[in-house]
């Protein structure tokens, strides 16, 4: 998955084949001072390289003139070049194409930048841009991947249903070519399309969940069945992925969850969690008469969308940011919070901030309970926040700091000593976490290993 | 939605007050035995109306019993089991009676559950060993008589206020012959250093692991934890119960006018807490209670402030070395893993 981390910080836009092997030999011979300098001629090089190359031949000649004025510029402001290129849109092209164009020129540019680069977290991989589609790429891909890449759509069980669905109109689309059969050709047909989704922004643990299950049904689907029939077949499995994994497992949650809350309680929960707001919104409409503390934090303050739905819904709200966390935390009467995965020893992965809840909460003897469904549960074991992350891409998307200034003023970008390291997930370690509510049951975090048990059951 | 009217001439709670009137047989084998009886006297004719029936049975026991925890285990139990019970649908009335067998049996089988468990601890009690047990537990004096035919050992029994039962369990030692010292609860800690391991009963062994028993079972585990010498907890199977309790006040034996404090003479009981409360009793002097000497300072709690302790309290899993049990002897975790088996099914 991640490249293996070598001395050469190149982002991983990749280096050519070639050079890493020729670079290596030589860096055991120079000394550090030297190697830096290499590192950064080959970066340059590279960059230009990616400049002057206009990534697709889908750019209309307007465009492709732009893209090559911005390669020689010196100077650039965050926002102007992906309006620049966004601006005059050329008749009879893809919408597709434009965003990629602009998507292009933030790769040239985000290469410029990544020209200090990471010296840490950099064997994540810096977020890439949507590159050109290598071969078919279905629309409803496309869409999805920019989607993802420009984090329209966030949070593990939407990324999961919204890749569901699109691979549902992909599935219909489908044609099985000649002397082949669905359950074989299908899933080669998928894996470009899944690849380019990947690329667009690193694959939840839920989607990897859900399209191994696809996977399967796929190549168990009858041989003998009429192409439409095997595929409303897997119209239907997906369909029931989808409300019994998440749909219900999320209502049997809501209950158990809900449960947890009495009258009177002040709940705390971080950023925006689809489980947990509908937790709330349900124990609310049950007539619990209690009170939520929004916690949220930089750069995406998803925890403002959560606000407002509260707030609309009746619930008496309060928000902070992360940093007054201390402030409140010795009047919450439970923390809940949702999930991007759990691991099999109970480390539960979420957006970053939550580990830090999770710490203070214990450390003040207010349980902290994780509404996260059954298919979030990956095998493996995970046991620090480095491991294994997801840096939030650099750009327009996240750089609105500080909010009262105008966008010139944007002084945490060129400057060159000045990294931005924003990584969007971190690890809850199982000793800070009192229990996790799933749909076969309130689990305790060390024996999440009995999920793999119940599940076989079902 | 009509629950089946067999009120009229079957009261469950007397059933279950009539079995529990053998000494050997704790709660929740009583409520499994009058829910065995329950199926019986009903007339559901489908399975569906039965398990309603049961549920609105366990119900009625819940209601009345002054702790339901144990209960309830037994109860869900039975229930789970009645429900998972592979079933042809053909002859109703046979299927009934034989779920009702199968309770009376598992009622049965299940008094010999504490000889299985006092066979497991035997392993772990060496010669010479100086005990620390709490209150009044059968499955703990079990294995303790058990233990006591082939070890020497010695005894230290919590006096265990305000009911006074680690009373009942020294004489029950003494008379057996074991050598055995009650102790103050507030002397726990000061006794902790000189015992080789806790072993304890319970009321129920819950998902995450952890222990509820009474009061003070909590402070004799942290205690334990704390000067680094392991904490047994004794347990049937019947008493795993789903339940999760985050903290002291999630039991569904916490109410409000547990440590609640009184509302002032003289000022207006507004919404307080505790209903029961009116003006705060003097505390007046009683004759010392419980056999213990009987000096004329010694005073002792009222009725009225006794009934804003809790019974029961909620040990953490962390702070639990095993649980021995008729499946086995079991980590806390591996409580969960049981229970998530057991019933996700």
């Amino acid at each position: 998955m991640a490249p293996a981390p070598t001395l050469d910080v190149h982002p991983v836009n990749g280096p050519p084949a070639g050079e890493p092997s020729a670079g290596q030999k030589s860096q055991k011979q120079m000394t550090k001072a030297e190697r830096r300098e290499l590192q950064e001629k080959q970066r340059a090089a590279k960059a230009a390289k990616a400049a002057a190359n206009a990534p697709n031949g889908k750019l209309g000649g307007k465009a492709a003139k732009e893209l090559s004025a911005l390669a020689g510029a010196p100077s650039k402001k965050t926002g102007r070049p992906s309006d620049a290129a966004s601006k005059p849109p050329p008749p009879g092209l893809v919408k597709a194409a434009q965003a990629k164009a602009g998507q292009a020129s933030l790769a040239d540019q985000s290469a410029r930048n990544q020209a200090r680069g990471l010296l840490i977290f950099s064997h994540f991989g810096l977020p890439k841009p949507v590159s050109a589609a290598k071969g078919d790429i279905h629309p409803a891909i496309a869409r999805l991947a920019l989607q993802f890449s420009t984090f329209k759509i966030t949070g593990a069980n939407a990324r999961c249903i919204a890749t569901l669905t699109a691979f549902k109109t992909v599935i219909q689309d489908y044609v099985t070519p000649q002397n082949n059969t669905l359950s074989r050709h299908l899933m080669t047909y998928l894996s470009p399309q899944i690849s380019h989704l990947v690329a667009a922004r690193p694959m939840s643990i839920t989607m990897g969940n859900a399209i191994r299950q696809l996977k399967l049904d796929i190549s168990g689907s009858d041989i003998d069945l009429p192409e439409q029939d095997a595929k409303d077949v897997l119209f239907r499995k997906i369909d029931t992925y989808i409300r019994e994994r998440i749909i219900i497992a999320d209502q049997v949650i809501q209950e158990t969850a809900g449960n947890k809350i009495k009258d009177g309680d002040i709940v705390l929960t971080y950023a925006r969690s689809s489980v947990v707001e509908k937790v709330l919104l349900e124990a609310h409409a049950s007539g619990r008469e209690f009170s939520v503390i929004v916690v949220d934090s930089r750069p995406m303050l998803e925890g403002k969308r959560l606000l407002a739905v509260l707030s609309e819904a009746g619930i008496q709200c309060t928000y902070l940011l992360l940093p007054a966390l201390g402030s409140v935390i010795s009047e919450v009467s439970v923390v809940l919070v949702g999930a991007h995965s759990i691991h099999t020893n109970g480390a539960v992965y979420s957006r970053a901030g939550t580990a830090l809840v999770a710490m203070m909460a214990k450390r003040h003897s207010v349980p902290v309970v994780v509404c996260c469904e059954t298919y979030k549960f990956s095998e493996n074991i995970q046991l620090d926040s480095f491991t294994k992350n997801e840096l939030a891409p650099l750009g327009d998307l996240f750089s609105s700091f500080p909010n009262n200034k105008p966008r010139e003023y944007l002084t945490l970008e060129n400057q060159p000593h000045l990294e931005i390291l924003n990584p969007l997930y971190d690890l809850t370690p199982p000793s800070c976490i009192t229990a996790v509510v799933t749909e076969v049951g309130v689990i305790p975090p060390n024996a999440i290993s009995s999920i793999p048990v119940a599940l076989g059951r079902l | 939605m009509s629950a089946q009217t067999q009120s009229g001439d079957f009261d469950i709670y007397a059933t279950f007050q009539q079995f529990l009137q053998d000494e050997e047989i704790s709660p929740p084998l009583a409520a499994i035995s009058a829910l065995a009886e329950a199926i019986v006297r009903s007339n559901a004719g489908t399975m569906f109306e039965l398990v309603q029936a049961l549920n609105d049975g366990a119900e009625e026991l819940k209601r009345r019993s002054p702790n339901p925890i144990s209960l309830n285990a037994g109860c869900e139990l039975f229930i789970a089991f009645v429900t998972l019970f592979p079933h042809e649908s053909d002859n109703f009335a046979e299927l009934k009676k034989e779920l009702e067998q199968q309770g009376r049996k598992y009622a049965a089988e299940a008094l010999t559950f504490r000889d299985k468990i006092a066979e497991l601890a035997l392993g772990f009690i060496k010669d010479d060993s100086v005990i620390l047990t709490h209150s009044h537990s059968r499955v703990v004096l079990k294995a303790l008589l058990h233990a006591h035919k082939t070890k020497r050992i010695s005894v230290y029994v919590t006096e265990s206020r305000p009911r006074g039962l680690g009373l009942k369990t020294y004489e029950t030692l003494t008379a057996a012959g074991i050598p055995c010292t009650v102790v103050l609860d507030s002397a726990v800690a000061y006794v902790m250093d000189r015992v080789d391991f806790v072993l304890v009963g319970s009321e129920a062994v819950v998902e995450s692991g952890g222990l509820i028993n009474y009061v003070g079972s909590n402070q004799m585990a942290i205690i334990a934890k704390a000067a680094n010498k392991p904490f047994y907890a004794l347990a049937e199977s019947y008493k795993f119960h789903r339940l999760f309790p985050l903290s002291q006040y999630d039991l569904p034996t916490h109410n409000p006018n547990i440590l609640s404090f009184p509302t002032p003479i003289g000022r207006s009981a507004g919404t307080d807490d505790a209903p029961s409360t009116s003006t705060p009793d003097i505390i007046t002097k009683q004759p010392a209670r419980l056999g213990t000497s009987s000096s004329s300072t010694e005073r002792a709690m009222n009725q009225e402030q006794i009934a804003k302790n809790p019974g029961v309290d909620y040990t953490r899993p962390d702070l639990i070395s095993l649980v021995f049990s008729d499946v086995g002897i079991l980590t806390p975790e591996g409580v969960s893993q049981y229970l998530v088996g057991m019933f996700a099914g």
